[in-house]
């Protein structure tokens, strides 16, 4: 009997979610090892690999073009942590940097041919939920218990459900920004490769250079920046 | 409903789930509307602001792409329900 969902599929486009390794790990019923968790292994090792290279033999004067490229990196972020959050949270500006790198190598994984782990949606929500919980943490260290549960009444004590629902929209519309962003390059390369078939020589590679290369970089600076502006809004003192 | 049998029901009523999904995937994309006038709105004010201050622009770009950013989200929200429509339908199979 043909079943509703081979209809949908038949000669036509399959966008597949992330391919599941192994099923059911440890006995666990529900604990998969995706084909996410196995690329963000990949770029853990390409970022520890750069990182390890590109921070030895340092010296006070920059003698070597390496050392000159990891200055420009570092400083880059320090500016961009200070001017957008401010001196005061210059101890964030490490936790950016590493957000950043590890966002944008994955972003740019799809290159290589590898689902970039950013398109599935489990590893976008995780990145969110780190910045829910520094937001919330700033908020309540800034403001203690008094400013911390002050914020939600304020500026009218009716304002309380809405600021409560803003409180979780925020790290769902940073989850779901960047999930969409990958997933609609995903699903058009793969619309573009359908439709040209096997004359699919220069076009995909045009659509590739923005959604691989400049949507991959710009996601990845929304990303922080937005995560800067909300960890630095949640400020009690004002 | 007298003549058939219940696989072709189930079929029917499949069928009419797929196409209404289809439909609505489309219909759901008519939000990329906002985000493009919004999106657009903010390029032109960017580039306002920039001709009035030329030696603003890097905050002033700084800014714009946050703005679009945040323009862009309900047109990614059109784009996941549309997606969900299309590969991961939560409809199908309800009716019988």
């Amino acid at each position: 009997m043909p079943t509703a969902l081979m209809l949908a599929s038949e000669g036509g486009i399959t966008v597949n979610g992330p391919l599941v390794v192994a099923d059911n790990l440890f006995g666990i019923p529900g604990f998969k090892l995706t084909e996410s968790i196995i690329v963000q292994w990949v770029v853990i090792a390409i970022l520890l690999a750069v990182v390890l290279a590109i921070s030895r033999n340092l010296k006070v004067i920059p003698e070597t073009k390496r050392q000159m490229a990891a200055e420009w990196i570092v400083s880059f972020f320090v500016d961009t942590v200070d001017t957008t959050m401010g001196k005061k949270y210059n101890k964030y500006r490490a936790y950016i940097m590493a957000l950043f790198c590890f966002i944008m190598i994955q972003n740019l994984m799809g290159l290589l041919g590898l689902r970039s782990p950013t398109s599935d949606v489990s590893v976008t929500g995780t990145l969110a939920v780190i910045t829910f919980c520094l937001v919330q943490y700033n908020k309540g260290k800034t403001g203690k218990f008094k400013g911390y549960m002050k914020s939600f009444v304020e500026p009218l004590p009716f304002m309380l459900p809405f600021n409560i629902i803003g409180e979780f929209a925020n790290p769902l519309a940073l989850a779901l920004r960047l999930f969409g962003n990958m997933i609609a390059g995903t699903v058009i390369n793969a619309l573009i490769y359908f439709a040209l078939g096997k004359l699919a020589i220069l076009i995909p590679a045009i659509a590739s250079l923005y959604f691989d290369i400049f949507s991959a970089v710009m996601q990845a600076y929304i990303f922080i920046m937005l995560s800067m502006s909300y960890i630095s809004s949640a400020d009690c003192e004002g | 409903m007298d003549g058939m049998t219940p696989e072709t029901m189930k079929i029917l009523a499949n069928a009419i789930v797929l196409g209404a999904s289809a439909l609505g995937a489309g219909t759901a994309m008519i939000a990329g509307l906002g985000p493009g006038i919004g999106e657009g709105f903010c390029g032109g004010k960017a580039v306002e602001a920039i001709g009035r201050q030329p030696e603003a622009s890097g905050a002033i770009t700084r800014t714009m792409i946050i703005g679009d950013a945040l323009a862009e989200t309900t047109g990614l929200y059109a784009l996941v329900i549309a997606l969900l429509l299309m590969y991961a339908n939560p409809l199908l199979g309800k009716l019988i």
